[in-house]
């Protein structure tokens, strides 16, 4: 098939960006990656771009098309070109460019060692008894965090970033609960402390461009609830988007909706919401300032509060209560059409997974 | 058609123009609302985050309810109760014992059971294709007289889209499609399907007014008359937050912020005291002076 594509080139040396039309021949069953194989060795040699493994196992292929962070060895191209579209390739967001389609990734390696991505176990010789056994029961909580290939197509595209490059990201994140989740693991509340920090769980604006963006099923997002949940559950909660959060909860099991108008003192403080005195006189003169008084309370709201104190004594507290029910991408099964059946069994505490076929 | 009506914490306190606009529009557009009374806050991604067990039960709880209505979509205006609903059915949906337990939990405090059957669906959603498209062509009969509006779609409508999966994420028309079936034109930039940061505008008010800032810059230099948000909490970032950005940057923006239920409201001829534009910080004047213009 004829496969024509657009992509920024950048010249470091220069620092001009120029968007090049490629067009060449490439078999049926070609991905990105093998379309821009055939552009190097045949149109262009100057081209630079990563890769490896060539079957989304290595993580070094990120890169955008038409502006979405894709694996380009997972991106077929025959739909691609027989809905007759050039698309346009370029580098991932959210990291400097060092040529072409080559970003720098060691901001990017940097977070993921903020995070301690080790093991802790707490010991340094195994113990007389011998080996600790675990189940697999013990290690579906980490089931998915543990699919990821540290690609950055999830930093590529996330907001908060975008507004604060220090924020550690999605994928540090996602790393960090899949220690914080280990059974074997020792040093927890160290841990959810680290990642406490201002740049830390809490400055995630939940845009779900990561979960959206992951190629492994990762859902990054989701893992950083798990962070929240699992911080707030052992009492690390300093942070105003913990007290936000748990705003929401008080508010649940009081009155049922949300009590609006507390949310800025029991967040911020009582100081920091008397600075912004001014700006919240400005929202009460066009209503947006509800009186709590008399409170907004939900009919039949003893449900509610008869709930929280029910699930609160059944266990599944902290991250536990994101994993029941989720489902992670237990296999990849490859579809007539070579893109991937992204459902897959779901991962239960309590009960073995699946076994992979084939 | 007949939908179980969750308005959600902001529509019944500072964004009530956005009910006020829902109730009236919804009868023009053949949507008949069953107002559910006995629903608690959906928790809007923090309780998923605080106590997520909990989070669950409360949205099983709201759909258990919508369920006991003998409706079959449970009919949202807000795009945060639409992922925290839609999330939680998902989860229940595929997990039995997990369902069974936490049906069990809604009925020994005294909850319908949840048994799954209710579809949780945007109002978006419900006029953007199908009748409800065919029906708002015709209610619009006021127009919108080529003013420009820029949609904005916010994240948890469009992301994950395993969950939510109405529309191409990347690429969504729906807003784009209303607004032209109003007689409006929509305006294209890149920052309509980013965050505006109401997440995190407390806890983390700098980061949030970096994101805030790119969809109103934007809109603006695209020319736009008006933004429209199908989102509550997005409408109350961009409106109310304006100032801060203003402050921030020395520039002044004064960009209307309108809700898709004030949008077509306009188009469809609803009365001041439905769309209550009084409640905005940024004034709308000027959007209903340019419709009004000879």
């Amino acid at each position: 098939m004829d496969v024509a594509l657009k992509i920024w080139r950048y010249d470091p040396d220069s620092g001009e960006r120029e968007l090049r039309h490629f067009e060449v021949e490439a078999p049926e069953w070609a991905c990105l990656l093998d379309v821009l194989d055939i552009v190097k060795d045949q149109v262009d040699g100057t081209l630079a771009y990563r890769k490896s493994c060539r079957m989304m196992i290595c993580g070094s292929c990120g890169m955008r098309m038409d502006g979405r962070a894709v694996l380009a060895c997972k991106e077929r191209m025959k739909p691609i070109v027989e809905r007759g579209h050039v698309p346009v390739v370029s580098a991932m967001g959210n990291m400097p460019v060092l040529k072409d389609l080559v970003v720098d990734m060691q901001p990017f390696w940097t977070k993921i060692r903020t995070m301690k991505p080790w093991l802790d176990t707490g010991y340094e010789e195994v113990p007389e008894h011998g080996e600790f056994i675990h189940s697999q029961e013990e290690m579906n909580p980490i089931h998915k965090e543990a699919l990821c290939i540290m690609c950055g197509c999830c930093v590529s595209e996330c907001n908060s970033m975008e507004s604060d490059p220090e924020f550690f990201g999605p994928a540090a994140l996602a790393k960090g609960f899949r220690f914080v989740g280990d059974p074997r693991d020792r040093t927890k509340i160290e841990r959810l402390e680290r990642y406490n920090d201002e740049h830390g769980i809490w400055d995630c604006t939940r845009c779900y461009f990561c979960n959206e963006r992951c190629p492994k099923g990762v859902d990054p997002r989701d893992a950083i609830a798990k962070l929240g949940a699992e911080s707030i559950r052992v009492g690390i909660d300093r942070d105003m988007g913990a007290k936000h959060a748990k705003w929401f909860v008080h508010s649940a099991k009081t009155t049922g909706w949300l009590r609006e108008t507390e949310l800025v003192p029991k967040t911020q403080g009582v100081a920091a919401a008397i600075k912004e005195t001014k700006f919240a006189l400005n929202l009460f003169k066009h209503g947006k300032v509800p009186l709590p008084f008399p409170p907004h309370v939900a009919k039949n709201v003893q449900e509610a509060r008869a709930l929280h104190e029910l699930v609160g004594a059944q266990g599944r507290d902290g991250a536990a209560g994101i994993v029941q029910g989720e489902r992670a991408l237990a296999r990849i099964e490859h579809t007539e059409h070579g893109g991937v059946q992204r459902d897959a069994p779901a991962v239960t505490p309590g009960e073995p997974t699946p076994h992979a076929e084939g | 058609m007949r939908v179980a009506y969750y308005k959600g914490c902001l529509a019944s306190l500072s964004a009530k123009e956005l009910d006020s606009s829902t109730q009236a529009l919804a009868p023009r557009l053949g949507i008949e609302l069953e107002e559910l009374e006995s629903v608690t806050c959906c928790g809007a991604g923090d309780i998923h985050e605080a106590e997520p067990d909990y989070y669950l039960h409360l949205n099983a709880r709201i759909l258990a309810y919508a369920e006991a209505t003998g409706c079959e979509t449970l009919m949202t205006i807000c795009n945060v109760c639409t992922l925290n609903l839609r999330q939680a059915n998902f989860q229940l949906q595929g997990d039995d014992a997990l369902r069974v337990r936490v049906s069990e939990n809604l009925e020994k405090v005294g909850a319908p059971p949840y048994g799954g059957t209710v579809e949780v669906k945007h109002l978006l959603w419900l006029i953007a294709e199908g009748d409800g498209y065919e029906r708002l062509k015709q209610v619009a009969h006021k127009g919108l007289k080529g003013l420009k509006v820029a949609p904005f779609y916010g994240c948890q409508i469009l992301r994950p889209s395993k969950l939510l999966g109405f529309e191409d994420p990347d690429r969504p028309w729906s807003l784009e499609a209303i607004i032209e079936a109003c007689g409006g034109e929509p305006v294209d930039y890149p920052a309509k399907v980013k965050c505006c940061g109401f997440p995190i505008i407390q806890a983390r008010e700098e980061t949030a007014l970096g994101e805030l800032i790119q969809p109103v810059q934007q809109s603006i230099e695209a020319g736009a008359d008006a933004m429209v948000t199908p989102c509550p909490l997005c409408h109350l970032s961009l409106d109310a937050w304006q100032s801060k950005l203003e402050a921030q940057t020395g520039q002044r923006f004064e960009m209307p912020i309108l809700h898709l239920s004030q949008l077509v409201g306009v188009a469809a001829g609803l009365e001041d005291s439905e769309l209550k534009f009084k409640r905005h910080v940024v004034s709308v004047e000027p959007v209903l002076e340019k419709l009004e213009a000879p």
